[in-house]
């Protein structure tokens, strides 16, 4: 019964943590399946944690249950926090949506840089993260391996588009780490996951302000001598919402009635400018 | 503070771009032409992409010559004949510009061409003010009195077929010059994101020889109408016109316009112009470094395609 008793301590006591600024500038009110902020739990648990008294060896939640792009987006910062039956380690893999990407090389030509090569690869994550309790590459030695891939593996599952030779391939795709590393998109080293009292773990998920829209999937894996024991996923949709959400939906699906909008909006503040400097 | 660009897709700072509006409107207010040759290539640098930068700042250009037409139409400045024929040529070459802008997108160069023909055009624009400055400056030293030329001189252009008259201008010229014109600007217009007005004024008046107190009502006229139609074309087809963005350049504008028509009044014309020459090469300049610089990354990531 310990752990249940830790369980809700935690859960009261992560809110009040939550109340940092990044969170301070939210304007719509937390979803309905997280506690509410700065109240302890009610009876309606969040649904990663059963009521039943079975003892799952992995239980996890994230902070938030979704990232929402609004008009004051600047990134964000989700932690994702659990408990697990010791033994064990834990490794957090974060994963965004697969799409086509078409990466472009330059090169010097008369003495100006211009795109000259591309290759389109298929299946790349817009967003790919991996943590763990400890170094990773001890854990995944141990044969870990399997599920859990390190980014360099991840990528070497992506399909190129259109055949070349596997040296070519190779540059592109490391060219293609190499941009979205920059991005934030492929954070080198995010924070490690700490676990605090042999069974408490939390880990910070950052994300940057160009993030792809998609259902990214927040997993995290309980290992023990090397294999994976438990395996527990979250879905995290990110998305635009509110009045950024409205006109990047109008520019996708309505360009034409947008683009009306757009020139309306033009020559309505025009005309109030002109008026108000006219004025003066 | 930061504001999230729904198009742009990133987040950049309220007062970059109002900064960046009120500089362009500055320069409107100071030499009659819009901003956007400068704009455009500032939203560049700080980061907006290419096309997102080009096709907002079309839209822009839409409030800045609404707002200064209403004056010209009022006191009559607009040869309406010379501006439709200057819009018929307008509006093809931005509905093919657009077309092109497109097709450029698609195969990855338009970042390319778009920082080269601000290079070509921003050097050639400069250089030619600065030397007609310096031209009027030494002259007037020395001849304060100079009497000024006929209005016009007469080329092998004004030969061509197809001649009509523009009483508004006192031209008898052949209406495929203003087609052509209106053909380039609408093609610049499309790729560039500029009304034009600093290509299309001096060309009214050294090309076709127009008198100066017409052109920029009727160029006004011609750039509205061809900023309207690129803006709809990239928002139909692209999708890379950020209202967000475009109303922060005017709402700058309106704060940068009357501050530059009254430092326009109180500096001299020749040294307005020497100044703007000078700011022009500098920004054709920065481009151009871009463009021979190596890179900090010779790898970049074009437009991602979720595959049904």
């Amino acid at each position: 019964m310990t752990w249940r008793l830790a369980l809700l301590g935690l859960l009261a006591v992560l809110p009040a943590a939550f109340a940092v600024p990044a969170f301070a500038q939210r304007v719509e009110p937390p979803p309905a399946s997280l506690p509410p902020m700065g109240g302890p739990p009610d009876s309606s648990a969040p649904p990663s944690v059963p009521t039943e008294p079975t003892t799952p060896e992995l239980i996890v939640d994230l902070s938030l249950a979704r990232v929402s792009i609004t008009s004051a987006f600047q990134g964000e910062s989700i932690l994702m926090f659990g408990m697990f039956d010791p033994p064990g380690e834990i490794v957090v893999v974060v994963q965004g949506p697969a799409a086509r990407e078409t990466v472009m090389r330059k090169q010097r030509v008369l003495g100006l840089w211009l795109n000259t090569g591309r290759q389109s690869f298929d299946d790349v994550p817009a967003y790919y993260a991996i943590a763990a309790s400890q170094p990773l590459q001890r854990l995944l030695a141990r044969g870990a391996g399997g599920e859990i891939l390190s980014l360099e593996d991840r990528l070497s599952t992506i399909k190129p588009a259109t055949p070349r030779d596997s040296a070519e391939l190779a540059k592109f795709r490391s060219g293609l780490v190499e941009v979205k590393r920059q991005e934030g998109l492929y954070p080198a080293a995010i924070g490690q996951v700490t676990v605090q009292a042999g069974r408490l773990f939390r880990v910070d998920l950052p994300f940057p302000s160009r993030l792809p829209e998609g259902i990214y999937e927040v997993k995290a894996y309980l290992l023990r001598d090397g294999k994976i024991v438990a395996a527990v996923s979250r879905p995290l949709p990110v998305g635009k919402v509110g009045f950024s959400a409205q006109l990047a939906g109008w520019s996708a699906h309505e360009g034409p009635l947008y683009g009306l909008g757009a020139i309306l909006m033009a020559l309505f503040a025009g005309w109030i400018g002109g008026a108000i400097v006219r004025r003066l | 503070m930061e504001i999230y660009l729904p198009i742009a897709e990133q987040s950049m700072n309220v007062f970059i771009l109002l900064g960046l509006g009120a500089a362009a409107g500055l320069l409107a207010g100071m030499f009659g032409v819009g901003g956007g040759f400068l704009a455009t290539p500032l939203l560049i640098f700080v980061g907006i992409p290419p096309a997102v930068a080009v096709a907002s700042q079309a839209n822009q250009v839409i409030a800045n010559s609404v707002s200064s037409l209403q004056v010209q139409w009022r006191r009559g400045n607009v040869d309406l004949r010379m501006g439709l024929v200057l819009l018929l040529g307008g509006m093809i070459g931005s509905s093919a510009g657009v077309s092109l802008f497109t097709y450029l997108k698609r195969i990855g160069q338009i970042d390319f061409v778009i920082a080269v023909l601000y290079v070509v055009m921003l050097s050639s624009i400069g250089l030619l003010m600065l030397a007609e400055s310096l031209r009027t400056y030494l002259k007037r030293r020395r001849n304060p009195e100079a009497p000024r030329g006929k209005l016009h001189t007469h080329y092998l252009v004004h030969r061509l077929p197809l001649k009509l008259r523009f009483y508004k201008s006192k031209l008898y010229i052949s209406a495929l010059l203003p087609l052509a014109l209106g053909f380039i600007i609408g093609i610049l217009s499309a790729i560039l994101g500029v009304g034009g007005g600093f290509v299309l004024v001096p060309a009214m008046i050294y090309l076709l020889g127009m008198p100066t107190s017409v052109v920029i009502g009727t160029s006004n006229f011609q750039i509205l109408f061809v900023a309207a139609n690129v803006t709809f074309l990239q928002a139909a087809t692209n999708g890379t016109v950020d209202v967000v963005l475009a109303l922060l350049l005017i709402m700058g504008g309106v704060v940068g316009a009357p501050i530059g028509s009254r430092l326009a009044a109180k500096l001299p014309g020749v040294a307005l112009r020497g100044l703007m020459s000078v700011l022009i090469l500098a920004v054709a300049a920065e481009l151009l470094t871009e463009l021979l610089r190596t890179p900090s990354s010779i790898y970049s990531l074009s437009t991602r395609e979720v595959l049904p």
